[in-house]
């Protein structure tokens, strides 16, 4: 028997709700143990495509294998799914939440009630397990919900904007949370809008728009293919900065400024050369576009 | 069943089981409804005929009936030998709240005029009646040469007592009695099955509103979903019926004794009026009669098959909303349809086994209400009870078909008020 190296295989899906086609002909593949973006705007089909991908709803066309099976339906036990829009049971309390979810994807009473324990005290979150849902704030909800989804210890995570609603604190918690399963050997399928959080946290990633694959690969690859076009410089003395011409501006502050160019009409040596002479530069680093202009740069070239 | 379809049933069993609510009710629910039962029956017989207003009688006869009329009831009446104009003006004076005049001619003719400032409630009128009503009849029959025997023997009250043939013999018939129980319980049914459709309802609508329903579809089937929350919830109904049930055995065990205690004249160290004491002798011999296992037992089959139907539907609608308020609108004219049997309760009870009752109670909607209004009151033939059933279970067959698509389509859809033509097309498309 050889291994399936893919966790997850997604072929030519596509959904429609109405006249409107929420998803449209996508395909990708998620390797065993890495961490997976679904990349995009809000509208763009994240949700949808990760709903058809835990089985709250099939495909109109297309073929979905999950761990070398067909159907989530057959080993729903093995994925965990947190849906955009959290949701508990406001009058259960925490502990019995917990073991029912757990319990849903087969996981003994008994089990479940330990690792439940085992989660909440590693969260900092022991003192609620006999309190009940509505006496939580939002953000205690979402560590809550969270545990819920990773307690039957899923091969596959399928996580809808997982970091939305948190405390920047909390968002560093839980990075560590995912990047500590991947090193166990779990696979996430995530999706976001915000790219930076993908850049740090994706092996590969999916960018999708109005339904359909914009961009698709690792990104390292991703961003070796692009050539150099990203200035980052800081200086002192701002006031001597040179006005910058034919180039797009990202972030300029008085002794800082971020932009790209175009490197047929932009010579990036000539460039600090009378940078050098006009102001004292502290650090100036030439590299990729990030994946947010990359996105945006693909967008806009299928618009055209 | 898969596993996961009891783990939901079992959640929602004990959501509600460990409920405040649910001790509360269990408690609450009977007390009520024999307040219901008992409050207007007592209400009837004692509080209406009762009345603090003092009725002056002005005799203008010379038969003594008036002193007849104060020896009956001393509380109420009394004698007084003065004219008119003055018993008016006492009343205007605040001193007399009423008077009656007697004379001749109103004893022939039967009647009396009662005087008051106005506003005195009714329950001086009743007392008139009974008291003066029937002093007047034992008046005129003895003026017509009756003995006193023989009126007392047309005064008693006529009754009917009934007797039903049996192989054992000629037992008594509690045919009254079961009339009642029978249109009660066909009420009390009618309550329990929308009071559990409801909870279902809601629940439903809970899980979509909060989006848990999401993470339970990434775990089990639609259908795991929907009827577990139905058993659960169902098992709920038959705890609590199961509680009454015992609680209702060990009532009706002491039921002679309780009664006895609270009406017995001998025990009375409470003061009842007097016309309430006349009717004790009557209700110390009440007895509640045995109610048949078979009725119990059909009561709980046709509560769980009545809470099936209802609950599945109250399930697909729950799944076609956002909110609970905009299911009243499609919910409306199911509603209908189940309420109707409670206007033909009184018939089945009068005429149990009428080809007009038997037809309507084994219309699959109609038959838990009024099969068991039918069976307490008459005796209802095996077979068709036996063909409702059948009936019912493939109605419910039905139901749970269409219902399971309604779910399936509607629990993951938001934002729109469904109508009944969307809900036909998503029945095409499911």
């Amino acid at each position: 028997m050889n291994e399936i190296m893919n966790a997850l295989e997604v072929k030519n899906i596509s959904k429609s709700f109405r006249d409107k086609k929420a998803v449209d002909n996508i395909s990708f593949e998620v390797e065993k143990g890495k961490i997976y973006g679904i990349l995009g705007p809000n509208g763009a089909g994240k949700t949808t495509t990760l709903r058809m991908i835990a089985g709250v709803f099939h495909p109109d066309e297309g073929e979905i294998h999950i761990l070398g099976q067909k159907s989530a339906e057959t080993i729903q036990s093995k994925i965990g799914y947190l849906p955009e829009e959290r949701g508990l049971y406001k009058k259960m309390k925490i502990i019995d939440q917990l073991i029912f979810f757990a319990e849903l994807k087969g996981v003994p009473n008994s089990t479940a009630r330990q690792k439940a324990f085992d989660w909440l005290y590693k969260l900092d979150a022991v003192d609620w397990a006999y309190k009940k849902v509505q006496e939580l704030s939002k953000g205690m909800q979402q560590k809550i919900q969270f545990i819920a989804t990773l307690l039957h210890e899923p091969e596959l995570l399928i996580l809808d904007e997982p970091f939305s609603g948190f405390d920047p604190i909390n968002v560093e918690v839980f990075k560590q949370v995912l990047l500590d399963l991947k090193a166990q050997g779990t696979t996430i399928l995530l999706s976001t809008h915000i790219m930076e959080q993908a850049e740090q946290l994706c092996d590969d990633v999916c960018l999708i728009n109005n339904g359909k694959v914009v961009l698709r690969g690792s990104i390292s690859e991703i961003k070796s293919s692009r050539e150099m076009d990203t200035v980052v410089c800081e200086f002192s003395d701002g006031n001597n900065f040179p006005p910058l011409v034919g180039v797009k501006i990202l972030n300029q502050t008085q002794n800082r400024v971020e932009f790209r160019f175009d490197p047929n009409s932009f010579n990036f040596k000539e460039f600090v050369k009378k940078l050098a002479e006009r102001v004292y530069i502290k650090k100036i680093e030439l590299s990729a576009p990030t994946l947010r202009e990359i996105f945006i740069d693909e967008v806009t070239k299928g618009g055209k | 069943m898969s596993s996961k379809f009891w783990t939901i049933a079992k959640r929602d069993y004990l959501a509600v089981v460990k409920s405040k609510g649910f001790i509360i009710s269990t408690l609450l629910i009977p007390i009520f409804w024999s307040i219901i039962l008992i409050v207007p029956g007592l209400l009837a017989t004692y509080f209406f005929e009762e009345t603090d207003v003092k009725i002056a009688i002005l005799d203008k006869t010379n038969k003594e009936i008036g002193k007849r009329i104060v020896e009956e009831d001393p509380k109420t009446f009394f004698l007084e030998r003065s004219t008119e104009s003055q018993l008016n003006n006492k009343i205007l004076n605040g001193e007399l709240e009423a008077y009656v005049v007697i004379d001749e001619n109103s004893i022939i003719n039967n009647y009396v005029n009662v005087y008051t400032k106005g506003g005195s409630g009714i329950g001086y009128i009743s007392k008139i009646e009974k008291v003066i009503g029937k002093n007047f009849r034992k008046q005129l029959l003895a003026e017509n040469g009756l003995d006193t025997n023989l009126i007392k023997r047309i005064e008693a009250d006529f009754k009917v007592e009934t007797k039903k043939v049996t192989q054992e013999g000629i037992q008594k018939d509690y045919s009254t009695f079961y009339s009642f129980f029978g249109y009660f319980a066909g009420i009390i049914l009618f309550m329990l099955i929308f009071l559990y459709g409801g909870i279902v309802m809601r629940g439903v609508v809970e899980e979509k509103a909060n989006r848990i329903v999401e993470i339970l579809l990434s775990s089990t089937k639609p259908f795991d979903i929907m009827f577990g929350k139905v058993i659960g919830l169902g098992s709920v109904g038959l705890t609590q019926l199961f509680i009454w049930i015992v609680l209702l055995a060990i009532i009706s065990l002491f039921a002679g004794q309780i009664i006895s205690m609270f009406i017995s004249p001998s025990t009375s160290g409470m003061q009842m009026a007097s016309n309430f004491q006349q009717t004790a002798p009557n209700m110390s011999n009440f007895e509640i009669p045995p109610i048949p296992a078979e009725f119990v037992i059909f009561f709980v089959l046709y509560f769980l098959l009545g809470y099936f139907m209802i609950a599945s539907i109250y399930a697909g609608l729950g799944a076609a909303v956002d909110q609970e308020q905009d299911v009243q609108t499609i919910i409306t004219p199911i509603n209908l349809i189940f309420l109707l049997p409670v206007f033909f309760i009184s018939m089945m009870v009068g005429n149990p086994n009428g080809t007009a009752s038997t037809l309507l109670s084994l219309f699959p909607p109609f038959t838990p209400i009024l099969m068991v209004a039918r069976m307490s009151s008459g005796s209802v033939p095996t077979w068709q009870l036996l063909l409702s059933l059948f009936l019912m279970v493939l109605t419910i067959l039905i139901v749970v078909k269409i219902s399971a698509k309604i779910y399936r389509v509607g629990i993951l859809i938001y934002g729109k008020k469904p109508t009944f033509k969307e809900i036909f097309r998503w029945l095409r498309q499911a």
